[in-house]
């Protein structure tokens, strides 16, 4: 069921009718409920993977019950192990089997040994990315003594399955998620009302900007090599708003129908394109997936409390598993170790953490020097956004090649879409005046002309809005 | 809750009634504005005679040279070929045609198009803002659409989902009154260049057993005094399965074969031919049916 659809336009409704006013009586019920609609809403997608998400369920809730009562380290490691190994496992087979056994033929063919196995026609099944680590970070926390274990399996079972955020993130920790389902919600309707502005403003995200962006990159990306240098400029930029509207539309979508339910889930995006060098946009993008990475693996190792060269080894292993993490290509990867080579300079001059502030607060335009830094960080990242998005490394860097080959005859070119590109950057200009204005709040809803801002975005949704080809969110696939 | 519900149906109201208004601008500006596709063109085409009409897709629109035709067969022709276009939607564009105008002969091209019944939404996405004022235009989407009543009835849905061809982009040229890049009045789009690799192309494997939309064309025609002429346009010699040809030319009788014999430099892709390629084509039909019998 995607956000976007009919079918999800009559759930929601319901869901929320059930939960208010039937039950609201008491904590299981209003629980129970949240259980009920997330499995009814990832079944109707493919209702076989239900039994991985129940086991996934049952795995950690029971590891979590032992750890409770186990003082043996060795056995509490047993017991980790297990809940990473059953996670993990599901994740490897489902997402990464058929990338290692390709590669596993080709390293061997390499070598002249000629390896006879078939790949396995295997469906990914939706969000196991994003369900996986939430359910691994409570297993974690318990065995840390940082959370204690619930005795509550159906509150349990909201935490790894609450649908608002079952598929596509945020990536919640159980020490923010779970205890919320301890106590009864009751109704807020300022945090409601709140909740309806994001999802108006993630719908307009997706539909208007990522959707009008994914028509152009998709056709520019797809006949790169009859492009010249400022088409595939173009095209890089367009993906990069295309996945950040797509993305950060989810999240504000996920956070905003929570609110409706009186939970509240972290933030996972923050105006990650105003950020004015690397380390910042990796404080602002995908937060939930950052700080997953950096609490769970970058600290483990030792993170930077170690000699230079073994947080190296750190960050670029946390880059790497990042990247990795999107997806079983090479593209993934290759986009990981990039933005650690962009990461590390940072890090090696003691930079990495210079800019923890808001750019420009209180300010309308921003300053000279931090005009050029972010410029220059955006730059570097659609860099790395053409791995993301090219089917291959080799095409990926031809693509570059052409970009840089400062071909600029026929200027802008005519699309066979019969589109021009002129009218989708206005879009993008007015799009990032809008977020720039509201980058010290979480959405452009507020002050005295709020209501005006309302008409205007849902005008926009319906006037400027991609219907006619109605997109899965990027973010699925992972 | 009682002022959150108050809220939700407040923005409901709000956005419904941003679709009516939404709707009805849309509606009136491509109503009142100058025709800038071929649709619209047709609608505002009245008591005109023609003596050639090439109906088709873009096989139709990127290779019949209408002046070039004019010259050679001294005949007034108009090109109706839309890129994208069914026999469905040709279908259309002829019920509205006669319905104003008179024609004599209709050149319909016939390939691959034999296999579909059903309307292509990108041709058809330009009659949808006269849907509620032309009877024509309505009837057919009522006979051939399953999502007519949405169409009608739903505020702003037409639009919505064509958006790529009648939205807000067409919607700020239609009120510019930017010229087409195509003038509809003549039709002809050539495609310049051989600048693509010429990619494989492939025909259907199977024929379907009968084409119930051809049947209405030829109906209609018949009806009408109207000779038709059916063709097939070229392919380039890289396409799969041209056994299709044999077995739609054993079932649409006196079907004109033009699809080979053109070489693949007068291609700007597969399908479809360059500027140079349909000025031979173009000839190559004229010469081809200048002696069949051609109603005056």
């Amino acid at each position: 069921m995607l956000f976007n659809s009919l079918d999800f336009a009559i759930f929601l409704p319901i869901v929320f009718i059930l939960y208010w006013f039937v039950a609201n009586k008491n904590l299981k019920l209003q629980n129970f409920l949240i259980v009920a609609a997330s499995y009814l809403f990832y079944g109707w997608w493919d209702w076989r993977f239900l039994s991985l998400i129940l086991f996934s369920t049952l795995v950690d809730f029971m590891v979590g019950k032992k750890l409770r009562s186990e003082e043996n380290q060795l056995k509490r490691k047993v017991l980790l192990w297990t809940s990473v190994l059953v996670n993990l496992g599901f994740l490897g087979f489902f997402k990464y089997y058929n990338f290692f056994l390709d590669n596993f033929i080709t390293a061997f063919s390499f070598f002249g040994q000629d390896i006879q196995a078939n790949s396995l026609n295997i469906i990914l099944p939706v969000g196991i990315s994003f369900y996986t680590f939430q359910t691994l970070s409570y297993t974690i926390d318990v065995y840390k003594r940082k959370l204690e274990p619930t005795k509550d399996f159906i509150a349990f079972s909201s935490f790894v399955s609450f649908f608002p955020q079952l598929v596509a993130g945020p990536i919640e920790r159980a020490t923010n998620l779970l205890p919320q389902f301890y106590t009864k919600r009751h109704f807020d309707y300022s945090k409601a009302v709140d909740g309806i502005y994001l999802i108006i403003w993630g719908l307009f995200k997706k539909i208007v900007i990522a959707d009008s962006c994914a028509i152009y990159t998709n056709e520019i990306f797809s006949k790169y090599e009859t492009m010249n240098s400022l088409s595939l400029l173009m095209g890089a930029i367009y993906f990069a708003f295309q996945i950040y509207g797509d993305f950060s539309g989810y999240s504000d979508i996920a956070i905003g129908i929570s609110k409706l339910f009186g939970i509240h889930l972290k933030r996972n995006f923050a105006f990650p394109y105003f950020s004015r060098d690397i380390a910042e946009f990796w404080r602002r993008w995908h937060i939930s997936l950052s700080t997953w990475f950096r609490d769970y693996l970058y600290i483990p190792l030792g993170g930077s409390k170690v000699s230079k060269l073994l947080s190296f080894r750190n960050i670029l292993i946390i880059f790497l598993v990042s990247g990795f993490w999107h997806g079983a290509n090479w593209t993934f990867i290759i986009w990981g170790i990039l933005n650690a080579l962009y990461f590390i300079p940072l890090f090696l001059t003691n930079k990495n953490r210079n800019n923890l502030d808001i750019v420009s607060k209180g300010k309308i335009f921003p300053s000279f020097y931090e005009l050029i830094s972010m410029t220059t960080t955006f730059f570097l990242v659609i860099m790395g956004w053409i791995f993301f998005r090219a089917d291959s490394v080799s095409i990926a860097i031809h693509y570059i090649k052409k970009l840089f080959s400062f071909n600029f005859e026929y200027g802008l070119q005519y699309l066979s879409i019969e589109r021009y590109t002129p009218e989708l950057m206005i879009l993008i200009l007015c799009f990032v005046i809008v977020e720039w204005n509201s980058r010290e709040n979480e959405h452009p809803f507020f002050g005295k002309w709020l209501n005006f801002k309302l008409i205007l975005t849902l005008i926009g949704l319906i006037a400027l809005g991609v219907y006619s080809n109605v997109n899965d969110f990027i973010y699925f696939q992972f | 809750m009682k002022q959150f519900i108050k809220y939700i149906i407040l923005i409901s109201t709000l956005t419904i009634a941003l679709q009516y208004l939404c709707d009805f601008m849309y509606t009136q500006v491509y109503l009142n504005s100058t025709p800038r596709n071929k649709l619209q063109y047709i609608l505002n085409t009245k008591n005109k005679s023609f003596d050639i009409v090439f109906m088709g897709s873009s096989r139709v629109a990127n290779h019949v040279d209408t002046k070039l035709f004019d010259s050679l067969s001294n005949k007034k022709t108009i090109n109706l070929g839309v890129e994208g276009a069914g026999l469905n939607d040709n279908l259309l564009q002829l019920k509205l045609l006669i319905a104003n105008n008179t024609i004599s002969n209709v050149f319909l091209q016939i390939d691959s198009n034999y296999e579909y019944d059903s309307p292509s939404n990108i041709a058809i996405s330009e009659a949808m803002p006269f849907l509620n004022y032309n009877s024509i235009i309505n009837s057919h989407i009522k006979k051939y659409f399953s999502n007519s009543k949405k169409l009608e009835y739903l505020p702003f849905y037409r639009y919505a989902i064509n958006d790529p061809k009648i939205g807000f982009r067409e919607l700020c040229f239609s009120i510019a009154n930017k010229k087409p890049r195509t003038n509809p009045s003549i039709g002809f789009t050539p495609k310049f260049g051989n600048t693509l690799p010429l990619n494989e192309s492939s025909l259907p494997k199977t024929i379907k057993l009968k084409n119930i939309i051809l049947d209405e064309i030829t109906d209609i025609c018949r009806k009408n005094k109207i000779q038709l002429t059916l063709y097939i346009s070229p392919y380039c010699s890289k396409t799969k399965k041209m056994k299709y040809i044999e077995k739609l030319i054993t079932k649409v009788p006196n079907l004109i074969d033009l699809s080979k014999g053109y070489d693949d430099k007068l291609f700007f892709n597969c399908g479809h031919l360059n500027n140079q390629g349909a000025k031979i084509f173009t000839t190559n039909l004229h010469n081809i049916t200048k002696n069949k019998k051609v109603n005056h």
